[in-house]
């Protein structure tokens, strides 16, 4: 699908052929090659971001698994900067747990949104839905967290009985941040199956709900896993919301209304003051953070490639 | 001239660097918040005319025969929910709470009900003051809830029931419900007196008897303008109001 349009005739693509025609003025062309390399200007500025950024972060933080130790670094169970302790385990699985729990929450809510407003919904009931979930990802994760922390927090924290923050509060809030994600994607996969498979099921007298479950949702199979992938991307590097709601606390999980603390929000919490050795290890977390944003988009990749194959 | 030293100070030093300069056109005042030991070092070796310190001088730092200026006192308020029937709590019993030893309010005359714990992030000055003072420097809860300001302590301890946590008293509102620390209310007079344990001194040093622009910058941060506004702001009692109890 990448591959450019090319003529039937000559076999070359549009951006080959234009400097040939003789009926392109000189100053066209000189615009049309200037707006080329523009675009290829603004490609590598992407890609320049992405590599000093990590060039920065690997640099700043490497000194932590040299002078501290990759063991006592990843494996160490207790985070105590003014000890000079500096295990993230603790946070590491806080964050696996906020981003999981969230994932179990909100996959769902999402794909069931996704399948309402692809293969339910009127026109006009998906006018008003589909903008209504779309607003949903503009929402700034800073209102998330005030919502979750005066809002949410109070009624977890007559249920559980504890103040109310933890994961649980955060899965929730999570769980309505990655709604926007999980669901465009989930309905742009619906979307692109062939219209026959549905004409066919519902041909064969199956009801929609058959359709659904057994025809649709079976062939947007991968697509779906990837739209998941994309939103787990998005809940573990979700900071400030998870931060107002999540307690803090570098502890392991213990319940569901304790407060623990995620990699993202210790780094926020923690670089106002950190000096020293503490803050390389905060750089270490971003290294961990990015190797695993990294993997994600690998398996993104990877899945895309399936999907092109089938 | 420069003023180094504790980042607790450091918002009262430096509004009222900022006020001076703007009526004292022509003179400049550099203000930086290192830590109160080594605003010491930097005022005893000569690199600062005023060393601010949020602690008293070491047995060892006497010998450097500093001049000692109180400029404010940093008391801290235990706070509870309204509905808490409990007044009265003792430094020790404060200390096992933020230990985690005491979990239940019932342990300490209260009603049958699971203590919160809402602690501070390790960047808070109030909360060095509170480890050193109550804690003696041992480990807090490592379990407890942290927040990342004042006002969120406060407004999560104004909500839940059963929820414990400590702010600066200037920052105590009607919403939460301070309790007596060893039977002493925490109020300016018992502060001044000394009577409530849970407070400090800050400390401006100098190398000698305050004279020309330093003697003016001091003299300025101990004005009622600066002591009325900038260091109630801050959350601290002004070192003014020593005198108006005394008398």
């Amino acid at each position: 699908m990448n591959e450019p349009i090319r003529d039937k005739e000559s076999g070359l693509s549009n951006a080959e052929r234009a400097p040939k025609l003789k009926l392109v003025s000189q100053s066209t062309y000189l615009k049309e090659a200037a707006l080329k390399n523009l675009f290829l200007v603004c490609a590598c500025v992407a890609v320049a971001g992405v590599a000093l950024i990590f060039v920065f972060v690997g640099w700043r933080g490497w000194p932590v698994f040299s002078e501290i130790g990759v063991g006592k670094f990843l494996l160490g169970k207790e985070w105590l900067p003014t000890e000079q302790l500096f295990g993230i385990l603790p946070l590491f699985v806080g964050s696996l747990v906020v981003t999981i729990g969230a994932l179990a929450l909100g996959t769902p809510l999402a794909v069931g949104t996704a399948v309402f407003l692809s293969e339910i919904a009127s026109h006009r009931v998906r006018a008003i839905v589909r903008p209504a979930v779309e607003l949903l990802a503009g929402v700034p994760s800073v209102i998330y967290g005030f919502f979750g922390l005066l809002v949410l927090r109070p009624i977890i924290a007559k249920l559980t009985g504890s103040l109310g923050f933890g994961p649980l509060t955060a899965w929730i809030v999570l769980a309505i941040m990655i709604v926007p994600t999980i669901a465009t994607l989930t309905e742009d996969a619906l979307r692109s199956l062939p219209p026959g498979i549905r004409e066919a099921s519902y041909a064969m007298g199956a009801t929609t709900w058959q359709t659904i479950s057994r025809v649709l949702l079976p062939a947007a199979k991968i697509g779906i896993v990837d739209a998941i992938i994309l939103g787990m991307g998005r809940a573990i590097g979700e900071t400030m919301a998870v931060l107002m709601v999540v307690g803090n606390a570098p502890v392991f999980f213990h319940g569901l209304g304790q407060p623990i603390s995620t990699l993202t929000s210790q780094i926020v919490m923690d670089m106002p003051y950190a000096a020293g050795m503490h803050r390389t290890a905060l750089f270490g977390m971003a290294i961990i953070l990015f190797l695993v944003s990294m993997g994600l988009v690998g398996i993104v990749r990877f899945i895309q490639r399936l999907r092109e194959e089938q | 001239m420069i003023v180094t030293g504790s980042t607790t100070i450091q918002p009262i030093a430096e509004v009222a660097a900022e006020e001076f300069m703007a009526t004292h056109p022509g003179t400049a005042i550099l203000v930086s918040g290192v830590g109160s030991s080594a605003g010491i070092e930097n005022v005893s070796s000569g690199t600062s005319d005023i060393g601010t310190s949020s602690r008293e001088l070491k047995d060892e730092e006497l010998d450097l025969r500093l001049v000692d200026t109180p400029v404010a006192y940093d008391a801290i308020a235990v706070i509870v929910n309204p509905s808490n029937p409990v007044d009265n709590l003792s430094t020790a019993e404060i200390k096992a709470i933020f230990q985690g030893k005491i979990i239940n309010w019932s342990e300490v005359g209260g009603p049958d009900m699971e203590i919160g714990i809402v602690n501070r992030d390790e960047a808070s000055g109030t909360r060095e003051a509170f480890s050193k003072i109550v804690l003696d420097k041992e480990r807090f809860d490592p379990r407890a809830v942290i927040l990342p300001g004042t006002g969120q302590v406060r407004s999560v301890v104004a909500q839940a029931p059963g929820a414990i946590g400590y702010i600066s008293l200037g920052f105590v509102t009607p919403e939460v419900k301070t309790v007596a620390v060893d039977g002493v209310v925490p109020e300016e007079p018992t502060v001044v007196s000394g009577a409530y344990p849970i407070q400090r001194v800050l400390h401006f040093f100098t190398a000698e008897e305050p004279a020309g622009l330093v003697k003016e910058y001091v003299d300025f941060v101990l004005s009622p303008d600066i002591q009325e506004t900038v260091v109630r702001d801050a959350g601290f009692i002004p070192i003014t109001a020593k005198e108006r109890f005394s008398e």
